[in-house]
């Protein structure tokens, strides 16, 4: 470039250069439509009235965000709902115990105090009386989502985790069986749910020709109330089992076999040597996993779309569903919108506690 | 206490045999090296005494325990790995205290157990940091503390000093030989470093191919080994060999131009022999011819000039005082017949 005195960019220039496909596709489709969708949660937005009179829109500052999250003569007691608001002064209460015991590092007890406090904060509120919610099913399906969070996360996790454990030696069959294992992350939400649909189906099912076999009554289990989201959870971790169990070979490989060798002689073997070496030494893994299907599991729309319609009587209603439906069969774009943003800053926390997690050493 | 027998122990894997029935006895307290060139099966074999191998055949026992099918953790033994193998996860002092712990010891007596080895390795400043934080020379004063906390009959180690510079490693050699006078356990010992080898042992285990060489005490396989391997294998800059033939009662070198007489007996004329010399004991004849001088390293107090001969056959000679060749010198080589080794060619057996 030089030899023929051409003028010769900078390194930062060039790095701008070979920047910007990047900046401007990540700036036209996820930072502009970020800002316009918060934009839209500022505005009584109709979707089909807009779309014919752009002009048929009104700001209304927050008041969507209020119609969607609070409610008339809403009050706060300690006991609204004892069992939340419990765990989190147990959790509160541990979090100041382990530090002064020196037995958890400031990160985490910080965050534990935190998750705590919100904990007894936020079940608190309830409408007094006369009161009510202005939306009756948002909180109950902010509820759902965090049941199906809290179920799945750790069904993945722990399964991909026994998997990969069990999966971690270099023969042939293995090779199989963690490409059988995978396909399943392939399929699409379609695929998966149909599967399932036909395997809980309590007809034909697989799992109620197991049952009828060992003489119980086959479980209806999209329609029941107390089986209808354990349901949903089990395809998802089904489904998403793949990447988690990767993610742990990889994680599982990169501990060395010495360690186990000097474990042998150290008398731990078996499962002594998965819980004194091996776990600790795939603390940053298993943190990674699980805040990874954390924020991915919050954005949960087709299996319960496809699987129960959110049924029955809204109990696998989950967060991104009812935005879809607020948005696109109520046409209420703003409030769906301030959803959204609701849900945004849910997964935001999510991942600046991965980064965190992921800077210490 | 205990020693270590080996009889007839036999290692495959698979259709591939790595070791070839090996017999030793190591006695209660001995420091025994087990040396060899990479692939010899030095650390398989230490490997099977550990239990971290399985024995294909034979016995391996400690004491009077027979232990070739005992789980490792049952066997007595403590091993120092070269990688170390610390606990990356724990300090020090867990790092040390682990086995007992798994063990099943009280809190007390493990605290007390890992202040002895960390007094004894002076890893007192250390207790509360975790393997990254340390130089490789503490971690393998950590990874020996943790052997000694476990208290063995016997301590396996295996190439424990390879990971460290020059410097350190003459440290921890002094520290591993000043360790077995303190304690007194029997030590196996593996390594390629033939200096480590003659310094530590009280008993050198030469190993080629899966198969023992020779046994014995530094000193005696230095000044006499039983084949043309251990002759070349120990001692160091290594032994030089020309090849000769027996001839009317002397042996004919061409290399030398003529015949030498070995104090040997030998063997009957036209039979094809090895002629072995160490450096140190050729001496430079700067009048005489025969040799070219290719090259000299001067070390300070010794330098080593590298010759080759007509038949272009390379020797190696130490010389010692100011006194040096130069580069492209003709010079002639003396050498005192009892200092002369013969082997056959063929089987590189010693002729004595």
């Amino acid at each position: 470039m030089s030899a023929g005195g051409k003028k010769q960019l900078s390194q930062t220039q060039a790095a701008w250069l070979l920047l910007t496909p990047f900046l401007l596709t990540y700036a036209l489709f996820l930072v502009y439509p970020f800002l316009r969708g918060f934009w839209i949660s500022l505005h009584d937005w109709n979707l089909l009235a807009v779309a014919f009179n752009p002009d048929a829109k009104e700001y209304v500052g927050l008041r969507n965000y209020e119609r969607v999250m609070w409610g008339r003569n809403i009050a706060w007691g300690l006991f609204a709902a004892p069992l939340w608001q419990g765990t989190g002064l147990v959790g509160l209460v541990l979090s100041v115990a382990l530090v002064l015991a020196g037995r958890l590092s400031r990160f985490n007890a910080i965050a534990l105090g935190v998750i705590s406090a919100l904990l007894v904060l936020l079940p608190g509120f309830h409408p007094g009386e006369e009161g009510r919610w202005y939306d009756r099913r948002f909180w109950p399906t902010v509820g759902n989502t965090l049941v199906f969070v809290g179920l799945a996360v750790p069904g993945v996790t722990l399964s991909a985790l026994v998997l990969a454990a069990a999966m971690n030696r270099e023969t042939r069959a293995m090779g199989i069986l963690r490409t059988l294992f995978f396909l399943s992350q392939v399929l699409s939400v379609t695929v998966v749910t149909l599967i399932w649909q036909i395997m809980f189906s309590p007809r034909q099912g697989l799992i109620a020709n197991i049952t009828e076999t060992f003489g119980g009554t086959p479980i209806n289990w999209l329609t029941d109330e107390q089986f209808a989201m354990a349901a949903i959870v089990i395809a998802t971790i089904w489904w998403s089992l793949g990447i988690a169990m990767i993610l742990f070979l990889a994680g599982l490989q990169d501990i060395s076999k010495d360690i186990y060798e000097a474990a042998a002689l150290d008398n731990a073997k078996g499962v002594k040597a998965f819980w004194y070496v091996t776990l600790p030494n795939l603390q940053r893994t298993i943190t990674l996993v699980v805040v990874l299907q954390i924020i991915l599991h919050f954005q949960v729309f087709g299996q319960s779309h496809l699987m129960t319609q959110g049924g029955p009587n809204d109990t696998t209603q989950v967060l991104v569903r009812y935005i879809y439906q607020t948005g696109f069969r109520d046409s209420e774009l703003g409030r769906a919108s301030a959803m959204a943003v609701f849900l945004f800053l849910i997964m935001g926390c999510f991942s600046i506690i991965q980064f965190i997690v992921g800077r210490e050493k | 206490m205990s020693g270590v027998t080996l009889g007839n122990v036999i290692k495959r894997y698979g259709d591939v045999q790595v070791i070839h029935g090996v017999d030793l006895d190591i006695d209660d307290g001995e420091f025994c090296v087990f040396v060899g060139p990479s692939g010899c099966g030095k650390s398989t074999l230490l490997r099977m005494v550990a239990g971290l191998e399985e024995t294909t055949s034979g016995k391996i026992q400690i004491g009077p325990r027979d232990v070739t099918r005992v789980d490792p953790a049952e066997r007595g033994v403590a091993m120092v790995f070269q990688t170390y193998a610390l606990y990356p996860h724990m300090t020090v002092e867990q790092n040390m205290g682990f086995g007992l712990k798994m063990t099943g010891h009280p809190a007390a007596e493990i605290r007390q157990k890992t202040a002895e080895a960390s007094r004894i390795l002076k890893l007192d400043d250390y207790l509360e940091r975790k393997p990254a934080a340390l130089s490789g020379g503490q971690r393998q004063r950590v990874a020996i503390g943790r052997a000694i906390v476990r208290g063995p009959e016997v301590f396996l180690f295996d190439e424990p000093l390879s990971n460290l510079d020059a410097e350190l490693r003459v440290e921890m050699r002094v520290e591993i030989s000043r360790l077995h006078k303190e304690i007194g356990a029997t030590m196996i010992y593996v390594t390629h470093d033939q200096v480590e080898a003659m310094t530590l042992a009280d008993k050198i285990v030469v190993l080629r191919l899966g198969r023992i060489e020779q046994v014995g005490a530094p000193l005696d396989l230095y000044r006499d080994p039983d084949n043309r391997f251990v002759a070349g294998f120990i001692g160091s800059p290594a032994m030089n060999f020309v090849g000769g033939r027996v001839e009317n009662g002397a042996v004919h070198v061409p290399a030398f131009g003529g015949p030498v007489r070995p104090e040997v007996a030998l063997p009957a004329d036209g039979t094809a022999v090895t002629l072995g010399i160490r450096p140190e004991h050729a001496v430079i004849d700067r009048s005489g011819d025969g040799f070219t001088v290719e090259l000299t390293e001067a070390l300070g107090g010794v330098s080593y000039t590298y010759l080759t001969a007509g038949t272009g056959e390379k020797l190696i000679v130490e010389e010692r005082g100011d006194e040096r060749s130069t580069m492209g010198d003709t010079v002639g080589l003396r050498m005192e017949p009892h200092r002369l080794y013969l082997f056959d060619k063929d089987t590189e057996a010693r002729i004595r």
